[in-house]
């Protein structure tokens, strides 16, 4: 059986200034990932923000899971935030 | 010795006689550039435009034809060029030109100097996610070929996306390995599979309803395995590796491996 083929990572807030925040745009800690030259691999990547919900969508599998799509698009900051 | 070469000398093109002063711009003018690239030696008639040659041979407007029966008058005189028989309601403009626009058959294709026929190659897409397979060639569409061989992981001869796929740098070598050439694109595409008419009921059951592995396609997978599967039982530990599937587990970072 195939084990995972995906890494994790948190969702550490959306993009911002001090005092306003820009919603269409997060910033993500990938797991492993600490400094800024690290993070070459990861750009252009997809994410997925998987979770449930009670009302069932139609998923590919079957199972009650909604996702949120979006890919890294450039690396922020020099620890290796995304 | 000078007589005896023909008049068609191999020239050395040379380099721009005009140096660059910004983009664009060149230091000398076109009538410096004129003398500069001696064009009062080079004068060259330009070959008969196609107006001109049309206006030259005139093609004939009508056709005498032979006509059958009796009292028709044995000939008639046909038009050539007929005249259009529909004409539609609005006059369609005609489509600029386009420049640089390719039909995906004309793109130029890539591969990534990783991917050599016969490297492993691990997928990451589709059902067979996480398999490590041969990689055969690249297809006309660009995509690639791969086999597991079947009877290591299962993984048949199969296309896949270069996007889709980690290059390793293990490497199996296939310099003896023959492909049949009708492996193409056409060969794998997807059929349409018919649905069955509603209006027959389940009487007329229309055929392919189901995906059928075809016999040439078995015979297809043998033929390549067979010369695939003595090359990789000799390198040792390969076939092992081959059956095993790759995965990512605790503390196990992709940007740190090295594939």
């Amino acid at each position: 059986m195939t084990g995972k083929l995906w890494s994790k990572a948190n969702f550490a807030g959306y993009k911002r200034g001090l005092r306003n925040q820009r919603e269409h745009a997060a910033l993500l800690k990938i797991e492993g990932v600490y400094s800024h030259n690290e993070t070459e691999f990861y750009l252009g990547k997809k994410c997925a923000y998987v979770y449930k919900a009670k009302n069932n969508t139609v998923t590919p599998g079957g199972k009650p899971n909604r996702v949120i799509w979006g890919k890294v698009t450039h690396a922020h900051g020099s620890s290796g935030m995304v | 010795m000078a007589g005896e070469k023909k008049a068609k000398r191999v020239r050395k093109v040379h380099a721009s006689r005009n140096p660059v002063l910004a983009r664009g711009i060149g230091k000398y003018s076109r009538s410096a550039m004129y003398a500069r690239k001696a064009m009062y030696k080079r004068k060259y008639k330009a070959p008969e435009t196609k107006i001109e040659k049309k206006k030259r041979e005139k093609e004939p407007a009508t056709i005498t034809k032979p006509v059958g029966g009796d009292k028709n008058g044995g000939n008639r005189v046909v038009k050539l060029r007929k005249m259009p028989r529909y004409y539609p309601t609005e006059d369609v403009p005609r489509k600029l030109l386009s420049h640089g626009k390719k039909n995906f058959a004309l793109h130029k294709r890539k591969l990534r100097a990783s991917i050599t026929p016969g490297t492993v190659v691990i997928l990451l897409t589709g059902r067979h996610r996480g398999k490590r397979v041969v990689f055969l060639k690249q297809l006309g569409s660009g995509l690639l070929l791969v086999t597991g061989p079947l009877t290591i992981n299962r993984v048949p001869l199969r296309r896949a996306h270069q996007k889709f796929v980690i290059a390793t740098s293990t490497k199996v070598d296939i310099s003896s390995v023959k492909l049949p050439k009708h492996l193409s694109d056409l060969y794998f595409k997807k059929k349409k599979l018919r649905k069955p008419k509603h209006q027959e009921g389940e009487i007329f059951d229309t055929e392919k309803e189901k995906y059928e592995i075809t016999e040439r396609r078995k015979a297809d997978q043998k033929h390549v395995d067979s010369q695939l599967l003595p090359i990789i039982k000799k390198v040792p530990q390969l076939r092992g590796y081959l059956r095993s599937t790759f995965s990512l587990s605790n503390g196990v970072y992709p940007h740190k491996l090295v594939f």
